[in-house]
């Protein structure tokens, strides 16, 4: 399944303005094991989709939230010459497709 | 008696109670709804905190010196809270000032808090705290190895410190402390960590400071973190084990879920909250519903740093900005338009640099196809429009408008094969279609930096009205 189809919350947003981070949030505890079951994966299909090295793609599950957040490094430090995002809330659309 | 001293002194009076908290606005500035600050204020708050700033803005603000919110806006926020807090005579705090909180931002609040005491007939103690870094220190230190880098930043040179506009660092709880302890009704800082605002009262009390700091950390943006968010006061109750929220508007509810995820917001790491003295501690964090609008928050614990770290936050100029602002509808172009532009561009280097180097770049946005980011794949099919931002970066405004200038009217007039639209390119919604906006920053410092006395770095000021 897609993660589209299976998240609540799918967004992105900077953590600083060298980060951009990305929310995978789940209705209910299913949802959110099934996603952290899938960690490895979709750590690799973020790195492939947007370009970075897998050691660059932090993943952290939290439970609290039934959640897992993912940060990775900004192509471009917010507001520098041609960036294009400067709060970083437009970057998530890649995630949406990545089947779990 | 000051509103903190008689705080302080009902506490060792009285004995301990839970400290009621009223977060009024996350982003001073841009409107504090009336009917949820008003009930906000029937429950008897022991303090007004707001935020007024942030780094997530981008690096325009706080390299211009200017205000991200308009000055009608931030002094009308100003001149609600200002009231609210004299009417109660409890403590007003603000943080970050004028919304990247260097030297002119500074100025500008207080200039507003001035004349908004002498309009209104308000009369307190103020004390300030400017936040700004003395080159000559970062100099030093950098020398010493005392700076390092965040996230992806470049090690910090003595050039590039010389080179940013303004130069701050995010002062802490301890900076709040020592403003309330000259006895201030209202204090105001300069850039500072959001969670000092609310959690310094709360230290001088002697609550927790694990609870306290994650408390803080929630309550500076307002009831972002019910559902749904927005911006209307919320009220925190604070105890010895944990506290309470509750949204000021009927309309929002602080859930469990809602209230943990707000851990998630803008941080890459949701059970981590970095201070200058230590971190919070989340992992062990419990969310627990007290109703249908309330939540229970306990279990942050507080870790202290071995040293005293200071984030540094510097923008430096990088030349003026200018813009075009066209749009096509013609297949064949955008088919095409990716070369096409790199065509133009070439065009107009010919012609702006005939006698000199090139000293500008420009850049094309073409929303519809990549405008927001570069896609690992372009769209198929391509869209029906598309929108064409021109950005050109120059020593100067005026080489700036020229570049753009020139480069709308040969990609008007741009000749393609297999054009059949001979008589222009784009369509302008209004003319002139070029923009000049003037100066443009770039973040350039975004570092750690070790400090041994942040009392002699950041020293108060205060003032009587």
């Amino acid at each position: 399944m897609q993660l589209q189809n299976i998240a609540t919350v799918i967004r992105s947003k900077n953590a600083g303005p060298c980060l951009v981070t990305f929310d995978l949030m789940f209705k209910d505890t299913d949802d959110f094991l099934r996603a952290k079951k899938a960690v490895s994966h979709i750590r690799s299909e973020v790195a492939r989709l947007y370009g970075k090295s897998e050691n660059e793609v932090r993943v952290i599950d939290y439970a609290p939230s039934n959640a897992v957040k993912i940060t990775i490094p900004r192509d471009i430090v917010s507001g520098n010459p041609g960036d294009t995002d400067v709060y970083g809330a437009q970057q998530h659309s890649l995630l949406l497709e990545i089947e779990i | 008696m000051s509103a903190i001293q008689r705080l302080i002194e009902d506490f060792e009076k009285n004995g301990r109670r839970p400290l009621r908290v009223l977060g009024a606005s996350g982003q001073l500035g841009y409107g504090i709804p009336t009917p949820a600050l008003e009930e906000g204020l029937t429950r008897k708050p022991d303090m007004i905190g707001c935020d007024m700033g942030s780094i997530d803005i981008g690096p325009n603000y706080l390299g211009a010196g200017k205000m991200a919110p308009t000055r009608v806006g931030a002094k009308r926020d100003l001149r609600k809270v200002l009231r609210a807090a004299r009417q109660l005579d409890i403590p007003l705090i603000i943080g970050s000032a004028g919304s990247a909180g260097a030297k002119p931002h500074l100025d500008q609040t207080l200039e507003m808090i001035r004349e908004i005491a002498a309009e209104d007939d308000l009369h307190f103690k103020l004390a300030y705290v400017p936040s700004d870094v003395p080159r000559e220190v970062v100099r030093r230190e950098i020398k010493a190895g005392r700076v390092m880098p965040m996230d992806s930043m470049p090690e910090l040179t003595e050039e590039e410190v010389d080179a940013s506009s303004q130069l701050v660092g995010q002062v802490g709880l301890e900076a709040f402390r020592r403003a309330l302890e000259t006895g201030a009704d209202v204090v105001v800082t300069g850039r500072a960590c959001d969670t000092g605002i609310f959690a310094s009262i709360p230290a001088m009390l002697g609550f927790p400071l694990g609870i306290a700091t994650h408390m803080a950390k929630i309550v500076e943006c307002a009831s972002l973190c019910c559902t749904p968010g927005g911006r209307d006061t919320i009220l925190a109750e604070l105890d010895d084990e944990g506290f309470n929220l509750e949204s000021m508007s009927p309309k929002r509810a602080a859930t469990p879920a809602s209230v943990a995820a707000h851990s998630l917001y803008e941080q890459a790491d949701p059970y981590d909250i970095r201070e200058p003295a230590g971190r919070c501690d989340l992992r062990n964090a419990h969310y627990e519903a007290l109703d249908a609008r309330r939540t229970r928050v306990t279990g942050a614990v507080w870790q202290p740093a071995d040293r005293i770290t200071l984030k540094l936050e510097g923008a430096r100029l990088v030349g003026y900005r200018a813009l075009l602002l066209s749009a096509t509808a013609d297949p064949r172009f955008i088919a095409r338009h990716a070369a096409l532009l790199e065509e133009v561009k070439t065009v107009v280097r010919d012609l702006v640099c005939e006698d000199t180097a090139q000293d500008y770049d420009l850049f094309f946005r073409v929303y519809g196809v990549d405008g927001v980011r570069h896609w690992p794949t372009p769209p198929n099919p391509m869209p029906r429009e598309a929108f064409i931002m021109g950005e050109c970066l120059a020593p100067t405004p005026e080489r700036a408008e020229e570049v753009v200038r020139t480069t709308k009217q040969y990609l008007l007039h741009h000749g393609f094969e297999g054009r059949l639209s001979t008589a222009g390119n784009l369509a302008f919604p209004f003319t002139p279609p070029e923009v000049v906006t003037g100066a443009a920053y770039r973040f350039n410092v975004f570092h750690l930096m070790q400090v041994d006395d942040m009392a002699a770095m950041f020293p108060v000021f205060t003032e009587t009205f």
